[in-house]
């Protein structure tokens, strides 16, 4: 288990992600109050929004940015998929005024799969500097190590390795 | 710094006392409106609108700062650093420095080519622009209130920005300012001074040189495939023209331009072409190390701006001789101006010395052609890229540790293709070719160093050689004329928008991006404008008719035009043609008047700018200045690591009040434009959403029917769903697309209870407003009746 970045320059600070093992993180999305899962373009890539729309299904709403709604339009799932765009989304993550998408209120475990690397990482890092009071917690089950969430997984080259991985998160939803 | 004809009395500002030459010699074209050679002060109201509605978000690229030794400080969670600043402050400051940057390499180009060309042509060159053109320099008559009339007068336009990027610069020191919001407008106006700095780099070079204008500017070679490889080949890389046009004038003078080739990359390319057609654009920044390690230039030439620092490195590994000719890049090496010249070519060619500094343009038109002849000679047997059998062997040396991968800032899956190429299959290795950047940060990691960028080059080499395309010569303004035909169209939505490509080859996923984009707007009769690498990068590919994008659509500033404006200075003749819609076809004035002009644009031009490949500091003034103006810009993925973004929220609807001129009156208006800057992640995202800045308050029914079904068509195509939102920006039943006006009547009813008369399929209930064709939308009070 290792700490470097998937982008080794990318490290920010005193303040990197705690590496955790899928168990963990599926427990800390399964007791959060209102946890969101974020989905981008590479969601698109190895089947990954099969595991979205599992995610989905157990009740965990789904943001999906970049062009990752038509994916889910074709494969039928659009229940609790709202579409939208990362910067404004991720603006919402750091105010306390944003209701959400259901009018209920802002999230407080924010969940990233399936999204460029750089791109990400600057959006968690958002979350991690100015969502602060009360905490919201960026949580990456993406391929990569990402030190600007709070808990991530570390780089993971076997796509095979990695979907299992998912799907362990996924198993304590 | 003073203000010409502009006094203060006694706290009376804007009172006008008509003395001395200044105003004499040019009072005669407009009065001066109340912001000439704007302080940060003085333009802060507008700054801080801007502000107020387009919140800044902060992304923070690092937690720390270590920029005193106070520090390292480190900020995260919005905590202060020792000197009080807290996170939100630091990452604004970096804002500004970036713009600060940016501005000065504009600046300091455009200032150093002045001294150049008035110790060519002297300062009396006027400014001749043709018939086609009366408003030669709108950002020049509206920031600083002066009509140029010779070359000598842009001094005016670097004079002011120089003090101001000084005194910008000066807020970024510890212990100064201390609000974001204000290093935020201060970065604003900083974007403001860019783009003055940028229309008089552009306009003096134009001037001195004669580039040809218009929308009949002839096409010209580009693509790697075009330089011809039997001749001698000068590579001239970077922004500063100045020694490329000494060189191909010392080539015609000396009957030896057919026997040379130039070659250009990033802006110096363009600009060449615009001297030259016969120069040669091998492409944007992305091509650098690529185009250098194939070995194909015989003398390498470099001036400013986006040139690999570590480049006489590279070309000294291709045996290729390289000449510095620009101070601020001078990579430690002697100075050999005052030499004769065939000393220093004796030394290049013997190899005596493998680079050499020259600023001085003439003696690097001396000692460059000829240089080129000797080393063609000597240079014939030179093999730069790997031989089959060393391909071999640095695919099998890979031993899989994906350190390459880690490395590259695309995140490219080098490693699995290097395997593959070891198995015999150079596919997979070939098709990351268009991906990568060209940075070289692979082979700085590689254990077994194996040269991956040229590794990668030789499995693309036949796609490389290949590369023979068009590009139609940057050309410059947009004509008065063209304002005329496209000004109403434009401002009531009829043309759906402008959009504007502009910025560096960063682009995440290919250059192919960037045609995309563009041909996507140009076949629905949006006005297409590039500049710099994007007009470049534009290029590079063909529709199934065997056309390049230049080739299909028209060079005209018109519906489905695809303007090569020109160099990335060039790329303010972009703001310059949304400041000449408000002065030509609303007869507003400039002079001074930087408020009222960008207060217009935001209102009424429906304009957007994508930098999909933002990257440099340049590209960060660049947006800045663009966004300062009323323009919204998409960058793409990388460009998030400008730490921040401009994002209006629609759920907040008192942010979207605007003032209807003509009574005074508060209107509640849609969030047209929605945002001033953010990013997309991918092509398909970021068309869409630019389809949705080009929505502006002032469109009338035809133009919003024609723009929402612009959104509303992109949307589905791109991301197969609409954004749940789409009926803000309905205003009444005329505003809806006309071949599916029905369908979303009934949508409007049952998802949005918006209560519809059937018989007449009228909308009687559900529109935040109802289209006025009186509304005479503004942000400024000023510009209200009875205003003071
Ligand atoms: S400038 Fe301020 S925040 Fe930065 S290192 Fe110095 S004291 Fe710390
Ligand atoms: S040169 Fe290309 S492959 Fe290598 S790190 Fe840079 S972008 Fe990646
Ligand atoms: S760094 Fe070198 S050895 Fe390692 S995977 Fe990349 S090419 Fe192979």
């Amino acid at each position: 288990m290792n700490t470097i970045p998937f982008d080794p320059g990318c490290v920010p600070g005193p303040e990197m992600a705690r590496l955790a093992d899928p168990r963990t993180i599926g427990i800390a999305i399964k007791r959060a109050k209102r946890p969101i899962l974020v989905v981008g373009a590479e969601i698109l890539k190895d089947d990954l929004i099969d595991k979205a729309i599992e995610i989905g299904k157990k009740g965990t709403p789904i943001a999906a940015t970049a062009h990752s709604m038509k994916t889910f339009v074709e494969k039928g799932y659009t229940d609790n998929v709202f579409m939208c765009n990362m910067h404004p989304l991720a603006n919402n993550f750091t105010r306390n005024d944003w209701m959400g998408f259901d009018g209920k209120g802002n999230y407080d475990v924010i969940v990233f799969l399936g999204v460029t690397y750089y791109w990400s990482s600057q959006m968690m890092s958002a979350v991690k500097n100015f969502a602060t009071n009360p905490l919201r917690m960026a949580v990456s089950i993406d391929r990569y190590y990402h030190p600007n969430a709070k808990m991530s997984f570390e780089n993971i080259r076997d796509t095979e390795q990695f979907k299992s991985m998912v799907d362990e998160v996924i198993a304590q939803l | 710094m003073a203000k010409e004809g502009l006094f203060k009395i006694g706290g009376l500002e804007n009172v006008q006392i008509n003395i001395g030459k200044i105003v004499s010699e040019e009072d005669e074209w407009e009065p001066m409106g109340p912001v000439p050679c704007p302080e940060v002060e003085d333009m802060r109201h507008w700054y801080m609108k801007l502000l107020d509605r387009y919140p800044p978000f902060y992304a923070p690229y690092c937690d720390m700062c270590c920029l005193c030794t106070f520090g390292k400080c480190d900020l995260t969670g919005n905590k202060k650093g020792a000197c009080g600043l807290d996170m939100r402050g630091q990452q604004a400051r970096f804002v500004l420095i970036a713009c600060c940057m940016g501005a000065s390499a504009h600046c300091g180009h455009g200032r150093h080519m002045l001294h150049s060309l008035i110790d060519m042509f002297g300062a009396d060159v006027p400014v001749d622009l043709g018939t086609q053109i009366n408003v030669e320099a709108p950002i020049m008559r509206t920031v600083i209130g002066v009509k140029p009339k010779v070359l000598g007068d842009f001094a005016k336009a670097f004079d002011y920005v120089e003090e101001q990027i000084a005194q910008m610069m000066d807020a970024t020191h510890t212990g100064q300012e201390g609000s974001y919001l204000d290093y935020e407008a201060k970065a604003y106006h900083v974007g403001m001074l860019d783009s003055l700095a940028k229309e008089a780099s552009d306009m003096i070079q134009m001037i001195a040189f004669k580039y040809p204008m218009g929308a009949d500017v002839p096409l010209v070679d580009i693509g790697v495939g075009c330089v011809d490889t039997d001749k001698p080949i000068i590579l001239v890389i970077g922004h500063n023209v100045i020694p490329s046009v000494a060189i191909i004038d010392y080539l015609d003078e000396h009957d030896m331009r057919d026997l040379v080739e130039v070659a250009g990359i990033c802006c110096t390319a363009i600009d060449n072409t615009r001297y030259d057609f016969k120069a040669k654009v091998v492409g944007a920044i992305g091509r650098q190390l690529r185009f250098v390690r194939s070995g194909v230039a015989d003398v390498i030439v470099v001036d400013e701006q986006c040139i690999r620092a570590d480049i006489v490195e590279q070309a000294q590994r291709v045996q290729a001789p390289l000449i510095a000719t620009n101070n601020k890049a001078l990579y430690g090496l002697p100075e050999r101006s005052g030499d004769p010249a065939e000393e220093i070519i004796e030394d290049l060619a013997s190899g005596k010395m493998a680079a050499v500094a020259i600023l001085d343009p003439e003696k690097v038109a001396e000692v460059v052609p000829k240089l080129a002849m000797i080393m063609k000679n000597k240079r014939k047997n030179i093999r730069t890229l790997p031989s089959d059998a060393e391909q071999k062997e640095y695919a099998a040396r890979c031993y899989d540790c994906g350190n390459c991968v880690l490395a590259c800032p695309q995140g490219l899956p080098i490693d699995r293709a290097m395997q593959e190429l070891a198995a015999g299959n150079p596919e997979p290795m070939s098709i990351l070719f268009d991906k990568c950047v060209g940075c070289g940060r692979c082979e700085q990691v590689c254990k077994w160093e194996i040269p991956i960028v040229d590794v990668m080059q030789k499995t693309a080499l036949k796609q490389v050689k290949s590369e023979k395309f068009k590009m139609r010569v940057g050309r410059g303004p947009v004509l008065d004329t063209e304002i005329r035909n496209v000004g109403a169209p434009l401002v009531l939505g009829t043309i759906p928008g402008v959009i504007a490509v502009v910025g560096c080859g960063n682009y995440p996923d290919g250059t192919e991006d960037v045609y995309k984009i563009a041909r996507e707007f140009a076949l629905r009769k949006y006005i297409v404008v590039a500049t710099g690498c994007g007009a470049m990068d534009m290029a590079l590919y063909r529709n199934e008719e065997g056309e390049t994008i230049y080739e299909e659509f028209p060079g005209g500033f018109e519906a489905g035009g695809v303007v090569n404006i020109g160099s990335c200075v060039s790329n303010a003749h972009i703001h310059g043609a949304a400041i000449k819609v408000a002065s030509i076809f609303a007869r507003r004035n400039l002079r001074g008047n930087m408020d009222e002009i960008a207060d217009y644009i935001l209102n009424r031009v429906g304009a957007a700018g994508v930098a999909w490949g933002a990257m440099s500091q340049k590209a960060a003034s660049i947006g800045t200045g663009v966004e300062v103006w009323g323009v919204p810009v998409v960058v793409g993925p990388h460009g998030a690591k400008y730490r921040h973004a401009h994002i209006g929220r629609k759920d907040d609807l008192t942010k979207w009040d605007v003032y209807n001129m003509r009574d005074g009156s508060k209107v509640r208006c849609e969030p047209a434009p929605e945002h001033l800057i953010l990013g997309a992640e991918t092509v398909e995202e970021a068309i869409p959403l630019l389809a949705r800045l080009c929505m502006r308050p002032v469109d009338n029914p035809s133009g919003r029917q024609i723009k929402l079904t612009h959104y509303m068509d992109l949307s589905m195509k791109y991301l197969g769903a609409y954004h749940d939102d789409w009926p803000i920006f309905v205003r009444s039943e005329t505003d809806l697309p006309l071949a599916r006006k029905e369908e979303y009547l009934k949508v409007l009813e049952k998802d949005y209870g918006w209560k519809i008369d059937w018989d007449s399929k009228k909308i009687l209930e559900g529109p935040l407003r109802k289209q006025d064709p009186q509304f005479d939308p503004t942000n400024l009070e000023r510009l209200l009746k009875g205003a003071e």
